[in-house]
């Protein structure tokens, strides 16, 4: 007996588009979650705010730059959530749907949902941030290049968990370390002149430093944008190639 | 043929708070990332004010964040109570126990505390250090107070964790309620500046917040924002007070049933 199924050769990212249609509307219904979603950075830039108001330009940009970076929690969250809770994840890998597109699928549904709050904290920050073109870009560009390492590293460690009750505590450490600590929400200088360098080339407060370079908040040198730049674009296109090859890879886990 | 089960012979009462001690050693011990964020986290905020901030504020934002841990312990016990009854349906295995929803929440609220001591004993050293360090021991009393207080915004927040909890309906809704309900609490109350910072509308909105007077008093006992002491004895009033009516509330909206 012969199936009617006409299976053609698959090729990368099959699916793509339907996939991020499908997260588009998963995603739309969770009004709730994108209420909240800018809670950890109103409450920094509430305490910039009163405290020192001064660093308001700088907040402003961190926390664009933070809402990025945060996107990979949601895509950590929905990725476990999909295969943990409702194992559906096995229904899509067993359809034409290439598990990477699976991936960048989901990353691209939830940045459309979520980028509305931070289109708000942009528009919010035109008070304070004096934007020129070329800083608008660089921001757009940079913020770009952070959403899609975190996506990425959100995806990847989505695989990792058993249960959906242990995410929470290493989410919110791998986040609140790299974007509240690290020099994301004030300036790289007033970070140990030590430990500047790794906040380099970690992709949140390189971004930043590129951003506030710009803002003509800091003076970064030529080595130091270099770094920076140069560590943004090398991770954040080895951790995008690593979670799409990692998605095909556990695709095929029993 | 098989015998019955001789319930009047079983225990019935005294093994909830031990097995729920069990319960959060094993949660630490299964998950290190359990113990270390609750430890971590304050400490990664207390850092970044202490960058933006006067220095001087130090003393103070190290209290807040002992209370905001506590209050913190709303949102974990959110998370294990709706987990419990929506994941692994094991609420109905509770209700249907000799064990009643009082010793139900003060079960879930103790294991959730087990991950935090870590935390408060850190910040609790941190805080003596640095008033010892600037002349200012914290003396036997204000330690008693502050542990009342901690005690006081342990039971509050644990209640209204697990009110919030029975209410929830998926998984999904979980993190973005809790970090809703307890991140808005926590940056309404001046936890890590004086009241005075904030704008007079604000500090109107913060008076009607259990932890608004839980800071007060810690800043008054320990001299960080000299009050007298009558005024001390008002906001403890106030504390014990809107503790009562946040927990009555709390368990006015719990649902204890099956499902």
């Amino acid at each position: 007996m012969t199936s009617d199924v006409v299976l053609s050769p698959s090729r990368p990212f099959r699916g793509l588009r339907w996939f991020v249609f499908t997260e588009l509307l998963v995603q739309g219904h969770e009004t709730l979650a994108m209420a909240t979603s800018m809670v950890v950075q109103g409450v920094l830039l509430v305490f910039v705010w009163i405290l020192n108001p001064g660093l308001l330009p700088v907040a402003f940009v961190g926390a664009i730059v933070f809402s990025m970076f945060t996107m990979g929690n949601r895509v950590l969250n929905e990725a476990a959530y999909l295969r943990i809770d409702h194992r559906s994840n096995d229904l899509y890998f067993a359809s034409p749907l290439q598990p990477e597109a699976y991936f960048l699928g989901m990353a691209l549904g939830i940045l459309l949902v979520y980028i509305w709050p931070v289109v708000a904290i942009a528009a919010v920050s035109l008070w304070v941030v004096a934007y020129t073109p070329s800083l608008a870009l660089l921001l757009f560009a940079v913020s770009a290049g952070v959403w899609l390492f975190s996506a990425s590293v959100g995806y990847i460690f989505s695989t990792f968990f058993r249960e959906n009750r242990a995410i929470w505590a290493y989410s919110s450490l791998f986040f609140n370390l790299f974007g509240v600590l690290f020099p994301v929400f004030y300036p790289l200088t007033l970070f140990p002149p030590a430990l500047q360098p790794i906040a380099l080339v970690l992709p949140p407060s390189a971004a930043a430093a590129l951003v506030q370079s710009a803002l003509g908040t800091i003076a970064l040198s030529t080595n130091g944008v270099w770094l920076a730049s140069g560590s943004l674009a090398v991770e954040v296109m080895a951790c995008f190639v690593g979670a799409a090859l990692w998605a095909r890879r556990t695709a095929r886990e029993p | 043929m098989a015998q019955p089960v001789r319930s009047a012979n079983l225990p019935t009462e005294g093994r909830s708070l031990p097995a729920f001690l069990i319960i959060g050693w094993r949660w630490i011990g299964r998950n290190p990332a359990v113990a270390i964020a609750p430890i971590l986290l304050p400490f990664i905020f207390l850092y970044f004010l202490s960058l933006i901030s006067p220095a001087e504020l130090l003393p103070l934002e190290i209290v807040g964040a002992m209370l905001f841990t506590l209050q913190n312990i709303g949102s974990w016990v959110l998370g294990d109570s709706a987990s419990w009854r929506i994941e692994a349906s094991l609420q109905d295995l509770f209700v249907a126990s000799p064990m009643g929803r009082l010793r139900y929440l003060f079960g879930i609220a103790f294991s959730n505390l087990i991950a935090m001591i870590p935390a408060l004993v850190i910040l609790g050293t941190l805080l003596g250090y640095v008033e010892w360090d600037r002349g200012t021991p914290v003396p036997f009393y204000a330690w008693l107070i502050l542990l009342g207080v901690l005690f006081a915004l342990w039971v509050l927040f644990s209640s209204i964790g697990i009110a919030i909890s029975s209410r929830v309906k998926t998984q999904r809704e979980i993190w973005p309620v809790g970090n809703l309900t307890f991140a808005v609490l926590g940056m309404l109350s001046p936890l890590y500046y004086p009241i005075s910072y904030l704008p007079p509308a604000w500090q109107l909105v913060a008076h009607g917040i259990p932890t608004t007077y839980a800071a007060l008093l810690v800043q008054g006992v320990l001299g960080i924002t000299p009050a007298a002491t009558d005024t001390l004895l008002l906001y403890a009033g106030l504390l014990g007070l809107s503790t009562a009516i946040g927990v009555t509330i709390a368990l006015r909206l719990y649902r204890w049933r099956p499902g």
